[in-house]
Parts: structure tokens; C-alpha cells; sequence
């Protein structure tokens, strides 16, 4: 047992959150250059834990947490899916169950697109033809498709736990990104000639962002050893770790707009961006209480 | 990262299973302090003759000398087993005694920790005054340095098990006129010495656990204080995060037993069939598993790192206040039948309930915790 990541983890891990941090920062994650995905696809996160690399997915969550953390694009997820568990190369587009249809979000250049649908994990092909439009969460566009005929259901059960880890490591960043971003201004933002920080009010808020965040990432190590070593609890692990994820990246998404007052209010400033990613992810792989109760 | 456990871990678990099936009293740890104290000893001393108490203690001082997650395993088995709370043994087992072993002489360890370990020797915490809550440096209990002894007055609050100890983890001023955390020492000071009264007092859940302590003329000799006159700061926080490191493993492995009993009891009484009650029990069976998560974390951080990383304030406050949602949910899920409660009617379910508001105020209260997580792990301005 050691749910501290080793120094080939922490090395993963470093690596990405610098690459980001040059190449994919979240001041530019509602118009990422062209070009992105290119860059991003020959980083190989999409491809960690698929046969060539074979990589674990402890490793993979700490660095989709990081990519999270950024507001990266939302297509990591389903391409990062389709490259373990099916034979589709380039990038697939995340697909979620929508009525009588369904939307594909972020297609742009994609040629087929993966999601849960009638409870079941699958993937199909898109037409490029699919006109995409804004979506709530800023990062990412959104098209109405109808119902696809022809889904290709992923058989192991394993690929439905997979997305809904990475979708919880894309919220532990995403809670990550708000709690930082509340601090950050917090320290600096005066008012009655001192940092609001210094006010037990808006201390206590950014302390309890700070607990959102580590149980979440606590749960998410937990559920990604879970997946990686065939755990008998496997399926409510995971679910605890998404259920635990999004309410974390939902919550502190609030908080961070209280925290920053009226700028916060702004569409120019950049805490919105996080509550509406949090938002976007609560639909990716959702988690029914009757999974966390089951025996 | 992993999750599995050595195949030596397992066979040790299945040790502690097979001790624990075969030696929980079956007999129900008796309500109140007083009546609770001669079973406590006796189980105190049952665990240590089969050597199961102190498990990562020093073998020279009556410890097993195992590692820190045989006594994980250990505590999880223990709750699974629902094995009795160690009651009046709490202070020397989880901060007098690893207080001593970080910071002790040789002959105090020596002559106090195996008497921990044995249910010889209850201890019990000197640190809460009338006037020192959560801002501990505000200490003014006395003592005046005669010779080779220390003069104590002044009065100490909140003592768990007091009327019940013989030792007693005792912070106290030692230099005349020091201010806030200098001038401080961290003494052992004898419960049974002439000058000490003890005021008995009730809590809101009918028993008289704590209470508050005077201090007369005490004589403690200065062979007793640990770590050197005016260290008392340095060796009361080495408690204090402990505390809030490992020191509340079992009050967190315990969250996991207390969510299986809710789940079944709501299933048993149909109260399930509430989507916002399964909603609630959902949720905080996420957390408990996530504190079991943040715990193991901790644990692999002090093996790691051998000290406990900064989140370990986030486990303590977080694992209080699960604590006590789950409380309220096992007084809910019991409807009208808690309007029954007397202090005497030995009610487990709302006796937990009541206690446990102790949680988020004992050993630094949630609001002072907070600081800590916003002061330390996100680096906001210190307030006070």
C-alpha cells in the first residue's frame, strides 16, 4: 500500500504541468490555437495506458489531473478512452446522451466519437459535416446529432470505469484551478487596507476549497489503484471518486466567483471558465447514488 | 501507487481478525467514566499480554515495534470487530505517550511508556484553561521553579478522564512574566499529589468524563518536565500534530463501520426508500471511502517522508465533520425514539450524537483548523 505517487509518477506528472504551462495555459482555453490537438495528441496522453506504452492509470489520472487543471480539451478524455480500449486512431469526440439525440462536444477534426449510450460504452462514426456551435462551457464546442445507428459497443467492462476516472481527474483539476485561483487573489486583493485573505470569512472558504480538492484527489488515487489492480469494489471507487470530483470542481467553481466579487462576475475574467467546465464534466460518465450504495 | 497490501500485511490482518473473533468482550463497555474505568484497564492489559497494544512503539519500551501500517490494519480490524473504545487509555495511547517517545529522556520513557501500555497508568491532558481555548499560548497556570521543583497554581479545563488518572500531560508557565508561547514547559505532573482538586464535570451527553482541574502548591520535581524548562510550545505542538496526523486513525477508520450500520438500518426501517436520505447515504459513503483515501495518503506520506505531509489538518477536520453528519443521520434515521434519551438509558446511537460535537472543538476547533489549512497549505495572510 502507497498512495504517494513515485518518482517516475511525480516525473509524469512535472512533465505535463510544465508543457501546460507553456503551450496550454487556461487564460487561452476558450480559443485554443489551431494546430493544438496535433501537439497535444504527439504529447502521447492519449495513447498512456493503450498497449505500445502500457502505462497505469494511476500515472494517467495524476496527468489528465494536470491537463484538467487547465481546462484542456474535453476530447482528451473519449480519445483517451477509444485509444485503450478500441482500434480507432485521431481524435475522437466526446459524446453525451441528449434526449431522443445526442451532442458531440469538441468534433472539430474528429472522425468518430465515444460516450455512454443506453448504459452502455460505445463508439461511432461522425460525419464532418456536423455543424458545431458555442457551448456553456466555453473551451468546448457542441453539436446536436441524432440518435447514431451504428454504435459499436466496447465490450470490457473496464472502458465505462476508465472514462469515468478520467472524467473525475479532469474535475480534482478543474477543483484544483478554482482553490488556486481564489488563493492567488485572495493574497493580493485589498480591502479595509489589508489582503481579503487576512478575513477568517474568506480564509474559511478557501480552506474548505482546499479540503474539496484533497479529498477528491485522495479518492481519485484510491479508484486509479482500483482500476489498475482489478480491485473487487472496483465500480463504487470509481464512482465515489467522480461523485466526490465533480461536486468539488462544482463547488469551488462558486466559491471562486465569491471570492473574486465583481470581477468575478466578468466574462473577461477567468473564473467562470472553471464552474462552467465543472458543469460540462457532472454529465461525462454521471454516478447514480444506487452504485455508491450497492452492496 | 497502490492500493494491495504486502503478502506479510495480509498474513498479519488475518492474525488480528483471528485475536480479535476469538477476544472481544462481548459485554458492553459500562456508560459512565467512573464504572468504564476498571474495564478499560482490563482490557488495556488483555491487548498488551497478547501484544497487540503499542503496535509501532519501541519493543525496548513494551511496543511491538511493527510499522505504522500493521497499525492501520490493526485499528481497521479492530473497528470491523467492533472491539470497545479504549475509553480512559486514550490520552496515554494516542498523546501522552507518543509525545514521550519523540521527545523524552530515556528514564522517563522507560518508567512510563510500559505503563501505558499495561493499563497500569491513566493519563490525561493539562493543556484548555478557563481562559486558554483555542488561543492555547494564553496559558497562565503557574509553576514557580524551588530548587529541584516546580510550584504549581492555577487551574486547567476540558480534562478528559481526570478523576480517573495518575498522569497527566501538564503545560504550563515557568518563566515569571513570559509572554504567549515562551517561557512555557510541557511537565508530568502526578494526578494523586496533595494539592490537586478535581471538579467532576457533566457533559451534554449525561456523563461526567471531563472536568475541570486546581492546582494548589502542587510539587512536580523538574526531573518530570520533558524536553527542558521553557520548551513546553515546541513539545506541545509535536502533540498537537500528531493529533492531527495519525493520532485519529481510529476515530477515522471508524466512520467506516458507522456508515455500514446506517445503510442497513435505513434499508431495515424502509427510511432508504427517501431519495434525499439515500441521496445523504450515497454521498457520505463516497466520503468515508475518500477518507480511508486521504488516510492511506497520510500513512504512505510518514513512511515515505517519516512525518505526516501538511493535508494531515485536512484529514482531521474533514474526518470531524464527517463524523458528524453521520451522527445526525443515525439520530434522524431513529425518528421519535431518541425523545426517549435519558442520561441514564445508555443510548448509544444519540450518546454518539451528543459527544460528538466534542469533534470539531477538542484538540483545535474546526474555526482554528481552518486557519491552519488557509494559513499554511494555500498561504494566505496569518490573522493572528
Amino acid at each position: 500500500m502507497d498512495l504517494t505517487p513515485n518518482d517516475d509518477q511525480i516525473a509524469f506528472q512535472t512533465a505535463t504541468a510544465d508543457w501546460c504551462r507553456d503551450n496550454m495555459p487556461l487564460e487561452q482555453s476558450r480559443a485554443r490555437p489551431t494546430g493544438l490537438w496535433a501537439e497535444v495528441e504527439a504529447m502521447g496522453w492519449t495513447a498512456m495506458t493503450g498497449a505500445e506504452l502500457g502505462l497505469d492509470h494511476a500515472t494517467e489520472a495524476l496527468v489528465f489531473a494536470e491537463l484538467g487543471r487547465v481546462l484542456a480539451p474535453v476530447a482528451l478524455l473519449s480519445t483517451a478512452v477509444a485509444g485503450r480500449w478500441t482500434g480507432v486512431a485521431g481524435k475522437v469526440a466526446l459524446a453525451l446522451e441528449a434526449g431522443s439525440g445526442v451532442r458531440l462536444l469538441d468534433s472539430e477534426g474528429a472522425t468518430h466519437a465515444l460516450g455512454l449510450i443506453d448504459g452502455a460504452i460505445g463508439w461511432f462514426a461522425i460525419d464532418d459535416a456536423v455543424e458545431a456551435v458555442d457551448s456553456l462551457d466555453l473551451s468546448s464546442s457542441i453539436a446536436r446529432i441524432d440518435r447514431p445507428a451504428g454504435v459499436e459497443r466496447i465490450e470490457d467492462p473496464r472502458a465505462a470505469f476508465h472514462l469515468q476516472l478520467l472524467a473525475a481527474a479532469f474535475a480534482v483539476g478543474c477543483a484544483d484551478a478554482a482553490r488556486d485561483m481564489a488563493a492567488d487573489y485572495a493574497r493580493v486583493r485589498e480591502q479595509f487596507q489589508r489582503p481579503i485573505g487576512w478575513f477568517q470569512a474568506i480564509k474559511h472558504m478557501c480552506a474548505d476549497m482546499a479540503v474539496r480538492s484533497a479529498v477528491a484527489r485522495s479518492q481519485l488515487y484510491f479508484a486509479a489503484c482500483a482500476l489498475d489492480e482489478g480491485d473487487v469494489e472496483l465500480p463504487f471507487h470509481v464512482a465515489a471518486a467522480k461523485r466526490l470530483a465533480e461536486q468539488s470542481a462544482l463547488e469551488n467553481g462558486g466559491d471562486n466567483i465569491q471570492v473574486h466579487g465583481g470581477i468575478g462576475m466578468t466574462d473577461e475574467a477567468y473564473p467562470h471558465l472553471c464552474l462552467k467546465r465543472a458543469h460540462l464534466l457532472k454529465f461525462v460518465a454521471p454516478v447514480e447514488d444506487a452504485v455508491l450504495l450497492a452492496n | 501507487m497502490e492500493i494491495s497490501f504486502s503478502s506479510e500485511e495480509n498474513h498479519f490482518r488475518e492474525e488480528c481478525r483471528q485475536w480479535l473473533e476469538a477476544n472481544v468482550p462481548s459485554e458492553r463497555r459500562p456508560h459512565d467514566a467512573a464504572d468504564a474505568i476498571d474495564f478499560d484497564k482490563a482490557w488495556q492489559r488483555r491487548l498488551f499480554d497478547a501484544g497487540w497494544a503499542g503496535i509501532n512503539w519501541p519493543t525496548e519500551y513494551g511496543g511491538r515495534g511493527l510499522s505504522i501500517v500493521q497499525q492501520v490494519i490493526w485499528l481497521e480490524e479492530y473497528a470491523k470487530a467492533h472491539a470497545p473504545w479504549i475509553g480512559a487509555n486514550f490520552v496515554g495511547n494516542n498523546h501522552g505517550g507518543p509525545t514521550l517517545i519523540l521527545n523524552a529522556s530515556d528514564e522517563q520513557k522507560a518508567y512510563h511508556l510500559p505503563r501505558i501500555l499495561k493499563g497500569e497508568a491513566i493519563w490525561c491532558q493539562g493543556f484548555s484553561e478557563p481562559g486558554a481555548g483555542s488561543d492555547l499560548a494564553g496559558i497562565k497556570t503557574m509553576g514557580r521553579v524551588e530548587d529541584d521543583e516546580i510550584v504549581v497554581n492555577g487551574s486547567k479545563i476540558w480534562t478528559s478522564f481526570a478523576h480517573v488518572a495518575d498522569w497527566q500531560e501538564l503545560v504550563l508557565r515557568t518563566e515569571e512574566g513570559s509572554q504567549r508561547q515562551r517561557g512555557l514547559s510541557w511537565a508530568i505532573c502526578d494526578m494523586h499529589a496533595p494539592g490537586i482538586t478535581i471538579r467532576p464535570i457533566r457533559k451534554i451527553s449525561g456523563q461526567t468524563e471531563f472536568a475541570q482541574v486546581f492546582y494548589d502548591d502542587v510539587r512536580i520535581p523538574i526531573a518530570n518536565v520533558v524536553g527542558g524548562l521553557g520548551n513546553g510550545w515546541k513539545i506541545a505542538m509535536s502533540t498537537l500534530s500528531f493529533e492531527r496526523g495519525t493520532g485519529f486513525i481510529a476515530e477515522q477508520v471508524k466512520h467506516g463501520q458507522r456508515i455500514e450500520e446506517l445503510i442497513e438500518l435505513a434499508r431495515a426501517n424502509g427510511m432508504i426508500k427517501d431519495d434525499r436520505i439515500a441521496g445523504s447515504l450515497a454521498q457520505m459513503r463516497a466520503e468515508v471511502a475518500a477518507v480511508r483515501a486521504m488516510t492511506y495518503r497520510n500513512i504512505s506520506e510518514v513512511v515515505r517522508l517519516g512525518q505526516p505531509g501538511p493535508e494531515a489538518s485536512v484529514i482531521r477536520l474533514f474526518s470531524a465533520e464527517l463524523g458528524q453528519r453521520l451522527e445526525r443521520m443515525g439520530v434522524l434515521l431513529r425518528g421519535g425514539d431518541i425523545l426517549d434519551f435519558r442520561y441514564e438509558s445508555g443510548d448509544e446511537a444519540v450518546g454518539d450524537y451528543l459527544r460528538g460535537f466534542a469533534a470539531t472543538i477538542a484538540g483545535g476547533s474546526a474555526q482554528i483548523q481552518r486557519d491552519i489549512i488557509g494559513e499554511r497549505l494555500l498561504g494566505l495572510p496569518k490573522s493572528r
